[in-house]
């Protein structure tokens, strides 16, 4: 597993003519495989619907995102799908679990869509679960788990198809800072054990330092590139 | 999976859910069961009739209540029919009296043992030529007016009343709204026209078997089919109309809620819609969840309407004057298989919807 990402030029506009917003401004960046890179900024700095684009949930008014060279902004449909299903593993802010589902349904939910081998599926997720703590949480509905149960979860599920790419939207936003540091050390070693891609949105500076660069955004716009002190 | 896991989850959400499925598929099928009672009602033992064509008297408009055949006619309706196998039969509504005092009518239809006139009995035994005071009597009769076979009733028609033995019971369903007793075409006449005397009429109609009898016609005769026969029972006709209507509207209009039903559900399920394309499942993917969930909740209600259905038919039977009501197999599994094939048109409707759901919705808002 060895990924590249390179993006170029990225622009987002929604809306047209006086109405129009710009999300993103011309951001390029690249990034190198076993990278862990954070990207900070203001509310409205256009962090995320960046992490969107390049998650395929999004298209890119403008520019270009290369995964292994291939140009993601240009997929649509089922080719889309195939993308978000076997390259990339989102985290999202609010978690975003199927709420009938217990944590380890949630986690099988990526094999069956996945089409996997559902015995190697459930050891997977044992293991997910068990590497976040979450082993002995693995029967409890997504409702019955606290806020920080269930962004361990949708962390595991993002895990869950062994992606190459790893996106992550705020993670620690609803743990504590014990948890949050917890968690992010493992989405590191995780990503650097793998020579994957971790990107990471976050308010949290102190998350951010973790990171082997830090990205700065400000009204759509790259404006600060920081390799951490520990990178 | 997902569909099924979330049924199991969501007990109370499907049960209400399955319980609309049940109630509109009861609604329907009770109405076509309805429709089909009444059809019955009208005339099943014409339907039962062991004929392929029917003889009227060609100055009766096809009405069994004014035909009346000579024996002259009958022998040419059976000389010129070309049928393989005829058989004259009598009608007449005569009154009883119930053992609740209540004076009801029923049909009366006159036979030759050994004909295609003859009905099966189910209990009891044939009339034979010697039993000028026996009676077969359908299971509705009986039913309505509380006797069996071995007891005696009195049939009144006109000033003249006579006291018959019922030999055996049937099940050939009631004749122009009534229910039916079947005896000797002697008897019939004695009674009808209060004389055996040459010249009395000798038959109302005439059975027929064969292949191309309906539509042929002779002097003082014309022949048609059992349904088109049917179909001129007197307020038939009317009655059809209004029973198809109910039908096709109870159809429509089940199927219409069924189906937006289930259009209703999977539009709110766009959240999770969104959750889901957004960690990479395909419009198919999410479609055939959707589809394995209404199918089931559909089958459910379904599986509980039919035999809610046939119950309430049984329990119905048992009452003195039932409602008319009656269920056909055909009318099980078409109404099942129709409020199915609405339930999947409402997922199949919702399709686009489905398709359009955006899965940057997942990430609940944007920056």
């Amino acid at each position: 597993m060895s990924i590249r990402l390179k993006v170029e030029n990225l622009e987002k506009i929604y809306g047209e003519g006086e109405r129009a917003v710009h999300a993103v401004r011309g951001v390029s960046f690249a990034t190198e495989p076993g990278e862990f890179v954070a990207i900070v900024g203001p509310s409205g700095s256009g962090k995320t619907t960046m992490l969107a684009m390049i998650g395929g949930l999004l298209t890119p008014t403008r520019g270009t995102i290369e995964v292994n060279g291939r140009d993601i902004a240009r997929l649509r449909g089922k080719e889309l799908a195939e993308y978000r299903r076997q390259k990339v593993g989102f985290v999202f802010q609010a978690n975003n679990l199927l709420p009938y589902l217990t944590a380890r349904e949630n986690l099988l939910v990526m094999a069956r869509i996945n089409g996997s081998d559902l015995k190697a599926a459930r050891a997977r997720a044992d293991q997910l679960l068990e590497e976040l703590g979450l082993a002995a949480r693995r029967d409890a509905l997504a409702t019955e788990l606290s806020g920080g149960e269930r962004q361990r979860v949708a962390i595991a599920r993002a895990l869950m198809n062994d992606p190459e790419l790893v996106l992550v939207d705020e993670p620690t936003a609803s743990l504590d800072s014990a948890r949050g540091k917890q968690v992010v050390e493992s989405l590191i070693a995780e990503v650097k054990g793998r020579d994957k891609l971790g990107l990471m949105v976050t308010h949290d500076m102190a998350m951010a330092e973790m990171a082997d660069r830090v990205l700065e955004m400000h009204d759509g716009q790259l404006v600060a590139h920081t390799v951490a002190a520990r990178g | 999976m997902i569909g099924f896991l979330e049924i199991r989850r969501r007990k109370l959400q499907f049960a209400l859910v399955g319980l609309i499925v049940t109630l509109i598929s009861y609604l329907v099928l009770m109405i076509n069961g309805l429709g089909v009672g009444l059809n019955e009602q009208a005339g099943r033992a014409l339907r039962n009739f062991d004929a392929d064509a029917i003889a009227y008297s060609d100055r009766a408009g096809l009405s069994v209540i004014r035909s009346e055949l000579s024996a002259e006619t009958v022998e040419r309706i059976e000389a010129e029919s070309g049928a393989r196998e005829s058989a004259p039969l009598g009608y007449m509504a005569v009154n009883y009296t119930r053992n609740d005092g209540k004076v009801k009518s029923a049909a009366v239809l006159g036979y030759d043992p050994g004909t295609i006139g003859e009905p099966p009995v189910t209990e009891g035994r044939p009339l034979t030529p010697a039993d000028a005071d026996g009676l077969l009597a359908d299971r509705q009769f009986l039913r309505a007016s509380g006797l069996k076979v071995g007891d005696t009733v009195r049939l009144a028609i006109r000033l003249q009343e006579r006291e018959f033995t019922i030999v055996g019971e049937l099940n050939e369903g009631a004749f122009f709204f009534q229910p039916s007793v079947y005896m000797l075409r002697s008897t019939w006449q004695e009674m009808k026209y209060g004389t055996n005397a040459p010249g009395t009429p000798v038959a109302s109609v005439v059975l027929l078997k064969g292949d191309g009898l309906a539509g042929k016609r002779g002097a003082g005769w014309e022949a048609v089919s059992k349904s088109t026969a049917f179909a001129n029972i007197e307020g038939v006709s009317g009655q059809q109309s209004t029973v198809q209507a109910l039908q096709v509207f109870g159809y429509l209009i089940g199927g219409l809620v069924i189906g937006v039903f289930f259009y209703v559900l999977t539009l709110q399920k766009t959240p999770q819609i969104g959750v889901l394309k957004a960690v990479g499942a395909t419009t198919g993917f999410i479609f055939r969840q959707l589809l394995v969930q209404a199918l089931l909740v559909a089958l459910g209600g379904v599986a509980i309407a039919v035999p809610l259905a046939w119950l309430t038919n049984e329990g119905i039977k048992q009452v003195p004057d039932p409602v008319p009501i009656a269920f056909t197999t055909g009318t099980f599994v078409t109404t099942s298989a129709l409020l199915l094939l609405m339930a999947v048109l409402g997922v199949l409707f919702s399709g686009r919807q489905v398709a359009k759901v955006d899965p940057i919705i997942a990430l609940g808002q944007q920056q």
